[in-house]
């Protein structure tokens, strides 16, 4: 190669990385706006839009956590997305143990079955689960966000795990049924831990989604003191349009814990979205 | 394991799985299907109608502007999101400290909630307040000022980079991971061979992980037809429909003006176009692999 070509080569290359660097500003810009802006007082905002605050408002962030009752939706969102994180994993495990490690009639139809949901879209349950959800009277109650989060995440959640389950070598459960050990056991004791690194990807995969659901809750949830953290967020930016600092300040709290979550498992997370890449 | 000695065990294990999986999800599309054939409320009783609902989303020009809409989606992820992460994902698949920044910052809007992603770009667009006019003032584009989502014939463009910005790091990573996982020897021999940079990737890399391109290429399918928080929070359909969506239209059927009779049958409509959709990608990107 001559040095001409060289030359060219690494011009090109450093023109390559300058675009990239340039792509990651864009990207990352809106998210560094939120923040700052979140800081702002509203003459501020209006009048230096991509400057740092000219004082920093911390105030901003306890008066949406108290004029917003962010405190309420927080504890709203914390307990619909624990609740059907626990349940979607015990269920999920279980039933991937079984289509995994078990032979019997009916197991494709039944995996099938589960992997179809991947495709089908969040919307089109939209009314009739409505309607159903208000003839058992489980409509303004946690059970309403529960039962349909823990629904949809079955499908990721089962496909991920029995794929992690399937490449554990047949052994495992000879060696435990000679000491005696039953399929309970088998399941609590062996399997279960085993399986931890494919769980912690379903945890981060169905906690994000439960966290960040908007559509369910808007649908299902009429009443104030169930609402969940972007359902409190989008109706408080109706409500006080004006105070920008506030309604950001808002904005921020509410995507802390899965900034964090994303910061300290960011492998994982990439992982899971990776594995869990056939949901939509 | 054999069957006759755990068969308790095997139905018990699935059971639960099984049962919230079908109630909340199988039978509330089936009973849309049903419910399509009503006129209904949701008070009082409903009247069977047959196909006339069906019929009156098929004349209903806010269905076919929906349905465009869905389609200039789906077109802008699957020409838009997954060329741009197929492109990083080869820039930036190997691992130095630069590398691994970028594909975070990529990435990170994965993690935020479509309902502030929505209103990040509501500020963005904003006409007077927002930083987007801002920019193009302070450049000295005046002209190019516009009421980015009220202005019903570009707002729905404007709703594509917000769309696109927040799913690019999901297709980053899948196409990364499947980047990895070719081993080393197919790079060798292409660099025996003399290829390199653009040739190596349309003639080695694109073919080897076709596979996965189809995978990415049903998620925007499916995940564009989904789209319903970032329309719902940024337009909320408007204005006068003009980014109106196949779920908002839905959304605003049935619980705005409380059709829902009319809303299930738009529901199935979705059900079916979404299938139908996803059906003739896998065959057409199943022939172009083979060739």
């Amino acid at each position: 190669m001559s040095s001409a070509m060289l030359g060219i080569r690494k011009g090109r290359s450093s023109i390559f990385w300058a675009l990239l660097i340039a792509y990651g500003i864009v990207t990352i810009y809106p998210f560094f706006w939120l923040i700052i802006s979140a800081f702002k007082t509203n003459e501020d905002f209006y009048n230096r839009p991509f400057g740092l605050p000219m004082n920093w408002q911390w105030e901003n962030f306890t008066r949406a956590w108290e004029s917003a009752k962010l405190g309420t939706a927080f504890m709203n969102s914390l307990i619909v997305s624990l609740g059907s994180l626990v349940v979607t994993l015990f269920i999920a495990a279980l039933a991937s143990f079984v289509l995994a490690r078990f032979e019997f009639r009916r197991k494709g139809m039944i995996m099938a079955f589960f992997v179809v949901g991947m495709l089908i879209p969040i919307h089109s349950t939209l009314v009739p689960l409505f309607i159903l959800l208000k003839q058992i009277k489980l409509l303004n109650t946690y059970w309403a966000l529960i039962l349909p989060y823990t629904a949809f995440a079955l499908p990721t959640a089962i496909f991920v795990l029995s794929a992690y389950l399937m490449s554990i070598p047949k052994d495992i459960e000879e060696a435990s049924f000679i000491d005696g050990t039953g399929v309970w056991g088998l399941f609590l004791k062996v399997i279960l831990p085993m399986s931890l690194p494919a769980l912690a990807t379903v945890t981060i995969l169905s906690f994000l989604h439960s966290w960040n659901d908007f559509s369910f809750a808007l649908v299902f949830i009429s009443k104030t003191s169930l609402k969940t953290l972007p359902l409190g967020i989008a109706n408080f930016a109706d409500g006080y349009q004006t105070d920008y600092g506030l309604t950001l300040a808002g904005m921020t709290i509410s995507v802390i814990p899965t900034v964090i979550m994303y910061l300290i498992f960011q492998e994982q997370v990439m992982k899971g979205m990776t594995a869990g890449a056939v949901k939509g | 394991m054999n069957l006759r000695s755990h068969r308790n065990f095997i139905v018990l294990a699935l059971l639960p799985a099984l049962l919230i999986y079908a109630l909340f999800v199988f039978v509330p599309v089936i009973w849309s299907a049903y419910y399509g054939f009503f006129n209904w409320s949701g008070i009082g009783e409903a009247k069977f109608i047959g196909i006339k609902n069906y019929i009156e989303i098929m004349q209903d020009p806010v269905f076919w502007r929906s349905l465009k809409n869905n389609f200039i989606f789906v077109l802008a992820a699957v020409f838009g999101q997954v060329p741009i992460a197929l492109v990083l994902a080869v820039l930036l698949h190997k691992s130095n400290m630069l590398q691994r920044f970028l594909r975070s910052a990529i990435f990170l809007p994965m993690v935020l909630s479509t309902v502030v992603i929505g209103m990040i770009w509501q500020y963005i667009y904003h006409p007077q307040i927002g930083i987007l006019n801002f920019l193009l003032e302070s450049l000295g584009l005046e002209s190019w000022k516009l009421q980015w989502l009220s202005d019903n014939k570009i707002a729905i463009y404007s709703l594509l980079p917000p769309l696109i910005w927040s799913f690019v790091g999901l297709y980053l990573i899948i196409f990364i991971s499947a980047l990895q996982n070719i081993p080393g020897e197919v790079h060798d021999a292409a660099k025996i061979d003399g290829a390199s940079g653009l040739r190596k990737l349309v003639s080695i890399s694109i073919p080897m992980i076709w596979g996965t391109i189809q995978v990415a290429i049903i998620l925007c399918i499916s995940g564009s037809l989904k789209s319903f928080d970032l329309v719902y929070i940024m337009t909320k359909g408007g204005p006068a429909h003009a980014t109106e969506l196949l779920a908002t239209y839905m959304y605003n059927s049935t619980f705005t003006s409380y059709r829902y009779g009319f809303g299930s049958a738009i529901s199935t409509t979705i059900v079916v176009i979404s299938l139908l959709l996803i059906g003739t990608s896998q065959w057409l990107t199943s022939r172009r692999g083979k060739k």
